[in-house]
């Protein structure tokens, strides 16, 4: 039993960090959009306090789900073009944060910085480095995102409706 | 695009920002949970002029029905906010750490316990408070509010226009209003 739970603990933590390597941007984007497409239906559907037909609940269920794979497969798509680009002119040496540059001069880093490379401060500027990367492409994804609201909701306004037709026989839209 | 950045790279701001996200796990999470809300609100706002512009909806229930994804948008954006910076918590982050990964082993334990505070933040925020909490709280604060301001001398003279933007009314609303004021809760 105890084995088991050591087991299922590093299982956990095996996908914690395979999940941590996209970046918090998209950490967030996949939680939301899990969120939308999972819970937000149920919560319509099963709602104790509200007393609509089940076809108008069916009908604002189904806009979650819709909303939720337009949405993602948006950011995705976006932001994958967009951290390419970035981590390309950071390849030719074209970003260059400030803390990087005096942490060059002083040799002083920061201490997740050194425990992440255990000690060898030969690796510590270019973990530095990539975790500064890292947060500029977080805030800049970011900036992006909401830019993209737009055309998305704009977007899911027209394919929802035609989803919802195909999936939902409607008895009580007068 | 290498002048646009550069500022940016080099700016005191951006640097002194860049050193609390390295340092402090909880910052590092409060702040994907503000950049998340920040994302509710600009959409609450692109939906707020889309419903004042939308000819669908009839004029006389316009207002109230862009009030309400206002209003939404607002309750929203807080509660994530107080739930999420709780969550991100040392204090809270440091039982749950051990509660979860006492034993494991981790290639970079720093790194993990970063995203950690930061994916439950988001799920508490943006999951459980914004898909679960706020839906169910807003349909009894939408009825508090029509009851406060709408109803002051009984339900013979109630305002017919928020009866129909409320799940009060004896009929159910039209889908199209219905899928309108949804959105105020989703």
């Amino acid at each position: 039993m105890r084995i088991s739970q050591i087991r299922f603990n590093q299982k956990m933590a095996n996908s914690l960090e395979k999940f941590s390597s996209q970046g918090g941007e998209k950490i967030a984007n996949y939680i939301n959009a899990g969120g939308k497409f999972a819970i937000a239906p149920l919560v319509i559907m099963y709602n104790p306090f509200t007393k609509e037909s089940k076809e108008n609940k069916k009908w604002a269920a189904i806009k979650q789900p819709v909303e939720a794979v337009i949405t993602i497969a948006a950011q995705i798509a976006s932001l994958g073009l967009l951290f390419k680009g970035i981590d390309k002119l950071a390849a030719k040496g074209k970003i260059k944060f400030k803390l990087v540059e005096e942490a060059k001069k002083t040799g002083v880093f920061p201490e997740s910085v050194i425990n992440a490379v255990k000690g060898d401060k030969t690796k510590a500027v270019d973990e530095l480095n990539k975790v500064c990367l890292d947060v500029f492409k977080d805030r800049i994804g970011t900036l992006l995102t909401i830019a993209l609201y737009v055309p998305i909701l704009a977007i899911s306004n027209r394919v929802f409706p035609k989803v919802a037709d195909l999936l939902v026989k409607d008895n009580d839209n007068d | 695009m290498t002048n646009l950045i550069t500022p940016i790279t080099n700016s005191k701001i951006f640097n002194n920002h860049l050193k609390r996200v390295i340092n402090d796990d909880a910052f590092a999470a409060k702040t994907i949970v503000v950049c998340s809300v920040l994302k509710d609100v600009f959409a609450y706002s692109v939906r707020y002029e889309t419903t004042m512009n939308n000819k669908k909806i009839p004029e006389k229930r316009r207002p109230f029905v862009a009030a309400m994804d206002l209003a939404s948008g607002v309750v929203t954006a807080i509660a994530q906010i107080s739930v999420g910076f709780a969550i991100a918590s040392p204090k809270v982050q440091n039982k749950l750490w051990n509660a979860i990964f006492k034993d494991a082993q981790f290639k970079n334990i720093a790194m993990a316990k970063k995203s950690f505070a930061t994916i439950l933040a988001l799920i508490g925020s943006g999951v459980i408070t914004e898909r679960i909490l706020v839906p169910l709280l807003a349909t009894p604060l939408a009825a508090m509010v029509e009851k406060k301001f709408f109803k002051k001398d009984g339900s013979a003279h109630s305002n017919p226009q928020l009866n129909q933007n409320t799940h009060k009314s004896k009929k159910s609303m039209n889908i199209d209003t219905f899928i309108f004021t949804s959105d105020v809760k989703y």
